[in-house]
């Protein structure tokens, strides 16, 4: 009998297309997801190229499970659907009472749903693997075929995750008789887990996150999330521990699901409400018919004028959209999609652990978590309203009434709308409820509405118009759901196949950008052109949806296209027509300004660009040229048109000892002039690259000086092109819209790219050991350290800012114009600002302190104030005087970006990162980052504006690791030791997990390619560990040795090198290790405490037995692990209990044991000293004075340790 | 006013001919479509009703051509589907409402009067705030004419509305039906010979798609007089009795017996009393007579 319902099932859906649908979808999807990744799409995009195998067991993993997971919107209606089809049919009246058994039934239903499933993971599986080995794909990202990590994916990670969600939606599903019953548990699934994810951000969640992730995810995750790009192209998933754990729970909770469900159904069975209300019995008894009637009833006016129609139109859209803001589904995307905006709320702009204010631009930036709610609310009721009637059997009684098509299908459409507006304004609600709640009561009003209402609804009316086709076309409104899910990822990614432009894509376009400073800019007018030109298409979709809606009885779909070519009469031709051509010329217009006017080149193009650029160029890269002495402009801001125009000086000298007759001048597309003091030919220009050749007629002799004299300005902005990065309000450029000297580099940077064009291999960034590669900062390539004068004239009601002094202000013509001077040598490395400031003064000894601010902007004033003091007075005591009389911090908008920037005595600074933090000075409050981020950038001065290090490799040691080590030690004097775990763990984390997105290789610290996460993160952990292994004194006394000898010395510049050499200089013979694990290998620890017991003694003190490990490692550039350069390097050890003996690199090193009691709630170091280790497994006694609660090997966490978590162990007393 | 039918054709995809050159004349009044279950009625009914387009022929009611203008159509048409059902969690006064406002009664206060009286009439006035989906399957017919009633319909079309109707409900149904068609063009499909003699003043039989005849009720039995005999045999008869007569139909007596009704030009055979004949014996000649 099981096998008849089987067999039943599976012929059913084998004559059903939406099957065949599926299976097309998902094989297209997983031939071209793992196509593109191999590189299927090179010929006609960008160049895939990377270090990673995209075959590798991990990546299979990660794409096949991430794919499966797309399934599971379809189990409603293929597992959840089949034992309710027969209720449907009612055909359960007649086949309950067959013989089989209940359990015979419920397998036989279940098993079709999950076969029909496994199918489509086949296809799935078929697909990925058919689409790594396509012609076309790059070998050279693939290993060779193995079936194993498919089978490791399905074992363990798809088969229990189909279990348990298809046993779910199959039991909502039978007891509801409701589809979207399952399609909601579905969701809320998927929403628990988003939120576990986020959760598990937090490194002390992540064993709990890990264990009850429904989908296994997390577990997952919890091995690999530190993995190497070696490990990932290597190993196999691990099939251990938590991911076990994790799957038997969720295996457990299947089970347990089963058994109710056994339990619960039965051949009588009623659907169970969802509904929350109380069910009152709803029969009814009334009389029939009395008799034989007259029927007289009232007369009424029956009236079809166009205005009682359009009337109707509206009052037939409220009833329709009472019936979706009524029905289950809609209730539960809204309150989880509600419930995801107000997590998202508390944790947009959290830096640091400090939250930002919650300005209206951040409350509509976290609205932009209910986007999806309502797409898929969107996509899902265009099919209920379409097709509810004919699913209810109403639709004979609608249809036959004498109401026009464009009134039925136009309610529906407005009901969606008034849908699309409810749900906006609950983000409005939700926003001005957080910011009540918050106390923050600066409300934008008109910001909320009109980014809601104009900016955000057009977006989703774009959509809503392609829904309706598609659901109209679609007899099946959760295939049609399906269909539009697919089409709103997939019309995004056409990109990776080489459709690049928005035109052909629907619904796309640029998007605006909002700052308190700038507004939205000009981004606007540029996003409503898009907009309404995918509204043309929009409104020709809205009329052939009209053409296509039915009314009664379609036997085909060639009726219907009959149909709808009956219908297509002159109004439908005249509009679609006239839509047609808009939509045709608005496009055209578009691609004519991308296309013909301008140049547009696909990332292809560049990409073979760029490899032209350096086959023809390349090669005068070492071609000697003038230096660039002295640098006077005039540029002038046109705020309210946003150009620029701009006039200047470049005063340069031969330092070379050989003559110099040809001049490489590289520059912008923008409209320029140039013309040198000396008679010259102009022998190349090139007017695709911007790159362009003088030839003098007298050679530049050694010593000589030349002068360059230019103008710039930008090309007229359009509505759709931005020609110059002037903004409305808070314009910040730099030199790089100048002239430079010289080949300026911008190469391939992937190996198995160049070569595929034939370039040979890139060696990166010389090696700080190359001494003829020394000639220039990592900042400029065309001087050492220049005079600079600047005249910045801009709009009346704004301030210009450049370095250096301001020597005069004037106003001229309704204009303002400021001269600045600087009195010392700079780098070649300068910007502008300008916009309406406000502006706050103070002193720090002689220096004048002023930060430029936005109105409004001032709540962290006196933070950042106190940062640039704190940071002058550290760094002029510790290491040299500061080189300026003036300091100054410089607002600038968030769309250009969130970070600050130091140039000389000015750092531009972020609104997004400072000005608008809402810091807790508790001490449960998170970092006081404008604080910090102020000190980092007034380091910058000393280390980047004095110390600046050659553009080798690792010269981002001497700028940022150093500015980030000063930081750290600045905040530290301010809060103390204990707030620096939590800092230092996430930096720690930081690197960590950085690090497994390296594309290319990692090097060492000391060779590092520019990397943040190794010069910040890495950098920051290593210069702190080292001010604790030398003392903070003395560390500071060397580095102040090295800047002292380095500081605005000319070329050749500073290396990693020479700093290491100070370092090794002062540093005992004992840690001289600690310089070649943190500079010069990549090493990393693995500590652990095992064990903790203490006992009183009789004198009242403590004593402590703690045993712990202690393992350290290296890695090459490609993360693969070793223990030292020779095998006799290794230590190694193993534990009774171990299966395996753990290895170690050599051993003799100090590492911090600490003690920890308790105060008044407030952890007690009770003992903290740096012990030798030279075992990979240790034990000590320690005697305390207090009861000790928590020991720990380096407990905080001051050394690169991959788990950093299993440091401390609570201890366990025992009474002697 | 008069609707009348000319070379009605459709043939569903899969090769059924539902509708097989119809032709129809129907006045005012009330006219009964009799045939058997599959036999075209539904088909001819929603095509009439404009929710299903023929693939030839046209439908004329009075002036208006039905199949291109169905929206003047619609406007006089009352119809109540074989079956139906409504959308869930609606009360009988907001689907009556509803269905006002589609019918073009755009005055509140019109409707609202209306529905008074629409429900006092179906006697549905203590479920007027009670959800339609869970009414019994007489309430959702008497709600079904309610709903036909709104637009004072000049068509009316009603698909085997007794299907499923308990004997007294059916009788008073049929009442009202008649009392609703009497001064307009009533079009009742069933499959019931008993509704049609009751209440039709014109009938058609309808089989495989085609019209097989169209009769007054009152004067259908002319032609049989004296053709239709009637005998009680015993079970095991009848297999020999039905290969050389003309069996119209049989039923059982309580001792197991069977009477038995053929149609015969004379008396053929011993044993047979000459009946009068019935609008049944009608129907049965007519289906047997084209099925040949």
């Amino acid at each position: 009998m099981l096998n008849n319902i089987f067999s039943h099932e599976l012929s059913y859906w084998f004559k059903r297309p939406a099957f065949y649908i599926y299976v097309i979808i998902f094989f297209a999807i997983g031939l071209f997801s793992s196509g593109a990744s191999a590189g299927l799409f090179d010929s006609v995009s960008m160049t895939v190229g990377s270090s990673r195998v995209v075959n590798s067991p991990y990546a299979i993993a990660m794409l096949f499970g991430g794919l499966s997971s797309l399934i599971i919107f379809l189990y409603p209606s293929i597992i959840g659907v089949g034992i309710y089809r027969d209720y449907k049919s009612e055909a359960h009246f007649i086949l309950y009472s067959y013989p089989f058994t209940k359990l015979q039934y419920l397998f036989a239903k279940l098993l079709s749903g999950v076969f029909m499933v496994h199918l489509i993971i086949l296809i799935i599986a078929l697909g990925i693997g058919l689409g790594f080995i396509l012609p076309g794909t790059n070998p050279d990202l693939l290993k060779s075929f193995e079936l194993r990590p498919y089978f490791d994916v399905y074992i363990i990670y798809i088969l229990p995750n189909l279990i348990f969600t298809g046993l779910l939606v199959f039991g909502v599903v039978t007891f509801s008789r409701n589809i979207s019953a399952g399609f909601i548990f579905v969701l809320i699934l998927l929403i628990l887990q988003g939120f576990l994810v986020g959760f598990s951000e937090e490194a002390e969640n992540r064993l709990f996150s890990a264990l009850i992730d429904p989908f296994g995810d997390l577990a997952l995750q919890y091995y690999t999330q530190y993995w190497t790009v070696a490990e990932q192209n290597e190993l196999y998933i691990p099939i251990k521990g938590v991911f076990i754990y994790n799957r038997l729970i969720w295996l457990g909770v299947s089970a347990i699901l089963f058994a109710a469900i056994y339990r619960s159904f039965s051949f009588s069975q009623n659907p169970i409400s969802l509904s929350f209300k109380k069910k009152t019995i709803n029969k009814i008894k009334t009389h029939n018919f009395l008799g034989i009637i007259n029927i007289n009833l009232p007369k009424v006016n029956l009236d079809f004028k166009l205005s009682s129609q359009l009337k109707l139109l509206n009052k037939l859209s409220n009833i329709d959209f009472l019936y979706i803001v009524k029905s289950l589904p809609f209730v539960c995307i809204v309150l989880f999609g509600l419930l995801i905006n107000i997590l998202t709320l508390f944790e947009v702009g959290d830096i640091l652990g400090t939250p930002t204010l919650p300005r209206t631009w951040r409350m509509l930036e976290a609205g932009e978590t209910l986007t999806l709610s309502i797409n898929i609310c969107t996509f899902l009721y265009a099919g209920m309203l379409i097709h509810r009637s004919r699913i209810f059997k109403f639709n004979e009684l609608i249809d036959t009434t004498p109401v026009k098509n464009w009134i039925l299908f136009g309610a529906k459409f407005l009901a969606i709308i008034k849908m699309q507006i409810l749900l906006l304004s609950l983000v409005l609600a939700s926003g001005l409820i957080f910011q009540i709640s918050q106390g923050f009561y600066d409300f934008e009003l008109n910001l909320y509405i009109y980014e809601l209402l104009f900016l955000s609804l057009i977006y989703f009316i774009i959509w809503a118009f392609l829904s309706f086709l598609v659901q109209t076309l679609i007899p099946n409104p959760y295939l049609g759901l399906f269909i539009m899910i697919v089409l709103l990822i997939v019309i995004p990614l056409t990109s990776l196949a080489g459709l690049e432009q928005s035109i052909y894509k629907y619904s796309q376009g640029p998007g605006y950008s909002y700052s308190d400073m700038n507004g939205y800019g000009s981004s606007v007018e540029r996003y409503f052109i898009y907009k309404i030109y995918w509204t043309c298409l929009g409104i020709v979709f809205y009329i052939l949806t009209l053409l296509f809606y039915y009314r009664g009885v379609v036997s085909s779909f060639r009726e219907r296209f009959y149909l709808a070519k009956q219908r297509f009469d002159g109004l439908h031709r005249l509009t679609i027509s006239l839509f047609t051509i808009l939509f045709l010329s608005i496009g055209g217009y578009i691609y004519y300004e991308n296309n013909i006017l301008n140049i547009r080149k696909s990332s292809k193009e560049r990409e073979v660009a760029t490899v032209e650029w350096e086959k023809k160029y390349k090669k005068y890269e070492d071609y000697v040229q003038p230096r660039i002495t002295s640098v006077n402009v005039n540029l002038d801001l046109f705020p309210e048109k946003r150009d620029f125009k701009a006039s200047g000086i470049y005063l340069m000298v031969n330092k070379s000892d050989k003559a110099i007759d040809s001049l490489f001048l590289d520059h912008s597309s923008r409209i320029s002039t140039f013309k040198f003091n000396k008679l010259n030919d102009l022998v190349l220009e090139d007017t695709i690259y911007h790159f362009d050749i003088y030839h003098f007629k007298d050679p530049i002799l050694p010593g000589d000086t030349l002068q360059l004299t230019f103008t710039v300005k930008n090309k007229n902005n359009t509505i759709l092109r931005n020609n110059s990065p002037v903004l409305y309000n808070g314009t910040f450029i730099n030199n790089s819209v100048f002239p430079s000297i010289g080949y300026p580099g911008g190469e391939l940077r992937d190996d198995k790219t160049r070569e595929k064009y034939g370039l040979p291999p890139n060696n990166l960034k010389p090696f700080p050991s190359d001494t003829t590669a020394l000639g220039n900062t990592y900042i400029s390539r065309d001087s050492d350290w220049i005079d600079f004068e600047a005249i910045v004239s801009t709009s009346k009601d704004q301030i210009a800012i450049s370095p250096g002094y301001l020597e005069r202000e004037w106003v001229e013509e309704d204009r303002r114009y400021f001269h600045y001077k600087m009195d010392s040598k700079i780098l070649n490395f300068y910007a502008f600002n300008s916009a309406k400031y406000l502006v706050k003064k103070d002193k720090w000894k002689n220096v004048d302190l002023e930060i430029y601010y936005h109105e409004g902007h001032d709540y962290n004033l006196d933070r950042m104030m106190k940062g640039m003091k704190y940071a002058l007075e550290y760094c002029s005591t510790q290491f040299s005087p500061y080189q300026h009389r003036q300091l100054r911090i410089v607002e600038f908008p968030k769309i250009l970006g969130s970070y600050a920037q130091s140039f000389p005595n000015t750092v531009p600074f972020s609104e997004g990162v400072g000005f608008i933090a809402d810091v807790d000075d508790s001490r449960k409050g998170g970092n006081d980052y404008p604080f910090y981020i102020t000190a980092h950038e007034v380091a910058h001065q000393w280390f980047a504006h004095q110390v600046i290090g050659a553009d080798v490799l690792g010269a981002t040691v001497m700028s940022e690791s150093l500015s980030e080590y000063v930081g750290l030690k600045i905040i530290e004097s301010v809060n103390g030791k204990n707030k620096m775990r939590k800092f230092l763990k996430k930096a720690l984390d930081n690197y960590l997990t950085d690090r497994t997105f390296e594309t290319k290789r990692e090097n060492a610290l000391m060779y590092n390619d520019g990397q943040g996460y190794i010069h910040y993160q890495k950098g920051s952990l290593v210069f702190y560990a080292l001010s604790d292994y030398l003392g903070e004194k003395k560390l500071n006394k060397t580095i102040s040795k090295y800047v002292n000898s380095v500081a605005f010395q000319e070329p050749p510049y500073t290396t990693t090198i020479e700093l290491l050499s100070y370092l090794k200089e002062d540093t005992p013979d004992s840690l001289q290790y600690i310089l070649e694990d943190m500079f010069e290998t990549i090493t990393l620890y693995d500590n652990k405490a095992v064990s903790a017991s203490s006992s009183k003694l009789e004198n009242g003190k403590y004593k402590v037995d703690f045993e712990f490990n202690v393992r350290k490692y290296r890695n090459d550039e490609k993360g693969k692990i070793n223990f030292g350069d020779r095998k006799i390097d290794s230590i190694s050890f193993q534990g009774s209990d171990m299966g395996k003996p753990s290895y170690s690199v050599y051993l003799e090193d100090y590492i911090d044991i600490g003690v920890f009691g308790i105060d008044q709630e407030e952890e007690l170091e009770l003992y903290l000293k740096k012990h030798k280790i030279s075992a990979i497994n240790n034990a000590v006694s320690i005697i305390v004075d207090k009861e000790p609660i928590e020991v720990g090997i380096d407990p905080y966490n001051k050394l690169i340790d991959t788990d950093s978590g299993d440091n401390r162990k609570k201890v366990k007393e025992i009474n002697e | 006013m008069k609707l009348s039918i000319n070379k009605l054709s459709k043939t569903y995809r899969n090769g059924v001919k539902a509708l097989d050159r119809v032709n129809l004349e129907i006045g005012t009044g009330m006219f009964g479509l009799l045939g058997p279950n599959g036999a075209g009625k539904s088909s001819l009914m929603r095509t009439i009703a404009t929710i299903q387009s023929p693939d030839d022929g046209e439908i004329f009611f009075n002036d208006i051509n039905v199949l291109e203008d169905n929206i003047s159509l619609r406007k006089i048409l009352g119809y109540l589907p074989q079956t139906f059902g409504v959308y869930p969690k609606m009360t009988a006064d907001s689907l009556l409402n509803y269905f006002a406002m589609l019918k073009g009664v755009s005055s509140k206060k019109e409707r609202k009067e209306l529905i008074d009286n629409l429900l006092e009439i179906t006697n549905l006035e203590d479920a007027r705030w009670k959800n339609v989906s869970g009414f019994s399957g007489g309430m959702k017919q008497r709600f079904g004419i309610a709903q036909l009633l709104i637009n004072n319909p000049k068509l009316i079309i009603v698909d085997e509305p007794t299907a499923g109707l308990d004997p007294a409900e059916r009788q008073r149904f049929l009442n009202v039906l008649r009392e609703v068609g009497s001064n307009s063009t009533v079009i009742f499909s069933t499959h019931i010979v008993e509704d049609v003699k009751e209440l039709c003043n014109n009938m058609a039989i309808m089989n495989n798609g085609r019209i097989l005849k169209q009769i007054k009720p009152t004067d259908s039995t002319k032609e049989l007089k004296g053709k239709i005999w009637m005998k009680i045999v015993e079970k095991d008869q009848i297999d020999e009795l039905n290969k050389n007569l003309n069996i119209l139909s049989t039923s059982f007596n309580p001792d197991n017996s069977i009477n038995i009704r053929i149609y015969s030009e004379s008396k053929s055979n011993e044993g047979f009393k000459k009946v009068d004949p019935n609008l049944e014996d009608v129907y049965f000649t007519t289906l047997k007579e084209n099925s040949k």
